[in-house]
């Protein structure tokens, strides 16, 4: 079981901080719980008798993050409006997308508490989508509070306007159950038909019977015809328009021909009919399809990447009226303020106000970025330290949020090379089929024109390419899903392919084997002027002031009061007066340049340092340290044992890097390397005929990225790394890397396989229904069997080793079994 | 055999019905969402609230 339920937080199951005082009674005992959030959460679970939510989840929750939402916002006229639409009686009805649902306990805890709500009329959360429909009484109740009891609960609900493609999908995958429903009904009745048929045929029947039958299988069978397997005919026909024939035409072409075949038999009373054979083909084309379907929709479900970054509401000013309204009713030219901890809900320009900007889910810069008024503000960045009033010029589409997540999207609908060679092949294929079914024709007319239709129906029907177009879509979105509950987001299906062949991975190091939050490891005084936490106090002054990221180390110091004229020289340092005198601090040279003194030996090259300086001389030199990924050292082992050798390209100085890949077991290590010369490295590698996977934060390497055969970047990194990076890693860690890679290599193997498979059963069944010894009704089962059997074996990339549970603290489960 | 002249129909009477039944359970949503309902009635008991008092032990 897991190692220290004790250690961590009873609700979230993050590792407690070293003194907590939050607590929740459970059963008698007192549970420690990780702050304040959790401890609400927990507490309203606990108290509503819900408890048994512990036991059942799939996943530890995650930390209740209080952050600033502004629920009462969407009482407001306009926001109901626009989230919600009216039902009988005046009640209203609106889907949420809640973030941190994971699991059937999740959603029942979230019904079970909210029908407890008055004013609730109905509520249903639906766990594989994370979507919620509720249904509320206005006058009962307000939004606002719904919304803040799923907050407390512990995740957040996100209102979804009502024009949002959500619908779409569950309108496809109903529509497309009817159908199946309708052909799988259908088939039933008709195959007992075709039984009884066939008996007759062999021990003889009685001929009014006989015509019964056929009229009772042609009334089932045309609703399966003309309803079910409508999208083959439209689909066929599409593409014929297109002049590039699909795997649909010979479907629509042995349904349609069968099917009016027997139409004409058993109206003329004479001749066979292949009623049973039109049905069965419809049912199985259409499962493979659905399971194909939902692979993909399952795929489909990534957050919208919008509706996640901007603010729930922000306050509009007009005149002197300030209104709380939501992103969506602001327009160019509105007037906005923006409070610390808010986001920036449109793109805008700043009239007055200067404050830090988090820019890091934009530009993956993750030192936060002054800005002024006159400086342009990018919608979803973060307002850190100041008030701030903004002039509005893009909203919605037009917004650079916008186009950064049309850019995500685009990607995502990418295919892999082999999926477009299938396609082809596909089309090559069908030609092929349709003249050899006339060559059939032709040959059996003269030789027994009798069995001529029934052996060409069985041709077209046994040859249907399904399995070779359907198996390498329905793999990859399985490949997809996979990795996406893993925590890879593919933006490019191509990607996956040359991962599978990669037999070299390079790795930035500042923000990618490190976590990029330097640590102040020690203090060196270099003139006994000052002490050391005096040196710490003016260093913490200045650097407040700075937006790099070595900075942050010193965020959690007590700054010395009366900083004045603080100047920032990029890439070198900071210079200040503080209490009178003049301060520099920075990169050494930087420093000595300020005070005109030379020669101050570093004393570690094992570390960053950052040296502090007056106008007399040197005064301190701090080392920081950029500590290492936890699992970086174990994910490169795993990739050397899948056969890729890993090796470091950095920015950063000789001694860090030496330091790292030491502690990550000898790796080879570049130094002092600038974007030009990683770009370099990777053609070089690549010319020695090496597959290069590159994995950087993003921040100035995107046309590295571009230029390795596989690029990796970890969220944090620059939005537009996202938009070049064929795999974004979404957690914090690397491992997801070494599953990402034996996945893609499973992927291709599967899709060889079904490809294989699929040509090998062709090369059998058309040579027999050709010479007419496979009846239609056998080729119908043989082509769908061979469909489904691909369809199956891709889904079996969604399946193993996936280990979801096995982290799970179950700090309940004592006293569940108890 | 003439039964089956009145059996048949019958049959294609009870297949109507099982298409509308069933296209009003897809048309619900009764199949939007085939995991929680499994779950769902595992966790839906009338337990009461634990009481508060620190003294309650467990069975």
């Amino acid at each position: 079981m897991d190692p220290g339920p004790a250690s961590r937080c009873f609700h979230c199951g993050s590792p407690l901080p070293a003194a907590t005082s939050f607590a929740v009674q459970v059963d008698g005992g007192a549970h420690p719980v990780c702050c304040a959030g959790c401890q609400a959460a927990a507490s309203l679970i606990l108290s509503q008798g819900l408890g048994r939510f512990y036991e059942f989840r799939e996943l530890p929750g995650e930390p209740v993050a209080g952050g600033t939402h502004n629920w009462p916002a969407f009482d407001r006229e306009a926001a109901l409006r626009r989230y919600t639409h009216e039902c009988a009686g005046g009640e209203r009805e609106l889907s949420l997308q809640i973030e941190g649902l994971h699991c059937a306990a999740c959603a029942w805890l979230i019904e079970t508490s909210l029908k407890r709500e008055p004013g609730v009329r109905q509520i249903h959360v639906n766990a594989s989508t994370a979507r919620a429909e509720l249904r509320f009484d206005p006058r009962a109740t307000a939004l606002s509070r719904l919304l803040a009891r799923i907050h407390t609960l512990g995740f957040v609900p996100l209102p979804l306007s009502f024009a949002g493609g959500a619908a779409e999908g569950t309108a496809e995958r109903r529509a497309a159950l009817k159908r199946l429903g309708v052909a799988g009904l259908g088939m039933m009745q008709v195959t007992t038909y075709a039984v009884s048929l066939y008996a007759g045929f062999m021990q003889g029947i009685a001929p009014d019977l006989e015509q019964f039958l056929r009229f009772v299988s042609l009334l089932v069978a045309t609703p399966v015809v003309l309803y079910s397997a409508q999208p083959f005919f439209i689909s066929a026909w599409r593409s014929l328009l297109a002049r590039r024939p699909g795997m649909d035409v010979p479907v629509a072409l042995s349904i349609g021909a069968a099917y009016l075949w027997s139409v004409v038999s058993t109206l003329r009373g004479r001749g066979a009919v292949y009623f049973d054979s039109v049905v069965m083909f419809t049912f199985f084309l259409l499962l493979g399809r659905y399971v194909e379907m939902s692979l993909r929709h399952r795929a489909g479900l990534q957050h919208d990447a919008l509706a996640r970054l901007l603010p729930d509401s922000s306050l509009r000013l007009a005149g002197a009226v300030a209104e709380r309204v939501t992103p969506d009713e602001l327009r160019a030219g509105d007037r906005v303020r923006i409070l610390p901890g808010e986001r920036v809900p449109a793109d805008g320009k700043i009239e007055c106000g200067s404050t830090d900007v988090d820019e890091s889910l934009l530009t993956g810069e993750s030192a936060p970025r002054a800005r002024r008024a006159g400086d342009e503000l990018t919608a979803g960045t973060l307002n850190l330290t100041g008030v701030l009033e903004m002039t509005v010029t893009r909203v919605g589409q037009d917004s650079t949020l916008a186009a950064v997540s049309r850019l995500l999207e685009r990607a995502r609908g990418s295919r892999p090379a082999v999926a477009d060679l299938a396609d082809r092949v596909a089309a090559w294929f069908v030609t092929g089929v349709l003249l050899l079914a006339l060559g059939v024709a032709l040959y059996w007319l003269h030789a027994d024109p009798t069995r001529a239709f029934a052996t060409v129906l069985a041709v077209l029907v046994v040859t249907c390419p399904c399995a070779l177009s359907l198996a390498t879509p329905a793999a990859l979105a399985a490949a997809t899903t996979r990795l996406a509950r893993a925590g890879v987001l593919v933006t490019r299906g191509r990607a996956l392919e040359r991962l599978s062949a990669a037999d070299r991975i390079l790795f930035d190091k500042t923000g990618t084997l490190t976590r990029g939050e330097p640590r102040l490891e020690g203090v060196v005084l270099l003139e006994p002027r000052l002490t050391a936490s005096e040196c710490l106090s003016l260093a913490a002054a200045l650097e407040s002031h700075s937006g790099h990221p070595l900075a942050r180390a010193f965020a959690h110091l007590t700054p010395a009061a009366g900083v004045s004229e603080v100047e920032s020289v990029a890439g070198r340092g900071l210079e200040g007066v503080i209490a009178g005198t003049r301060y520099r601090i920075g990169r050494s040279e930087f420093v000595l340049e300020g005070c005109a003194r030379s020669a101050t030996q570093l004393t570690d090259p094992g570390h960053t340092s950052v040296v502090l300086g007056d106008t007399a001389g040197p005064l301190a030199e701090f080392h920081l340290t950029d500590a290492l990924r936890g699992d970086a050292r174990d994910t490169i082992q795993r990739l050397a044992a899948l056969g890729l050798v890993a090796a470091i390209a950095s920015g950063d100085r000789t001694g860090p890097v030496a330091a790292a890949a030491r502690q990550l077991g000898n790796v080879a290590a570049s130094a002092n390397v600038t974007a030009e010369g990683k770009l370099a490295l990777v053609r070089a590698l690549r010319s020695q005929g090496h597959r290069v996977v590159m994995v950087g934060d993003g921040v100035n390497d995107a046309p590295v990225l571009a230029a390795a055969d596989v690029s990796v970047a970890i969220a944090g990194g620059t939005e537009l790394a996202k938009v070049s990076a064929d795999l974004i890693l979404l957690g914090e860690g690397l491992a997801p890397l070494s599953g990402a890679i034996e996945t893609s290599r499973r992927l291709l193997r599967i899709i060889r396989q079904n490809l294989a498979w699929a040509v090998l059963y062709n090369l059998t069944a058309v040579p027999l229904a050709a010479s007419g010894l496979v009846e239609p009704w056998m080729a119908a089962l043989g082509m769908s069997g061979s469909s489904l059997l691909v369809v199956l074996n891709a889904m079996r990339l969604l399946d193993r080793g996936d280990g979801r549970s096995a982290s799970q603290p179950a700090p309940l489960r004592k006293v569940a079994h108890a | 055999m003439s039964v089956v002249y009145l059996l048949i129909p019958l049959g294609l009477l009870l297949l109507a019905l099982s298409v509308w039944a069933y296209f009003w359970a897809v048309r619900s949503g009764q199949f939007d969402d085939l995991d929680s309902p499994g779950v769902q009635i595992l966790l839906d008991d009338d337990r009461a609230p634990p009481p508060s008092a620190p003294d309650s032990r467990d069975a």
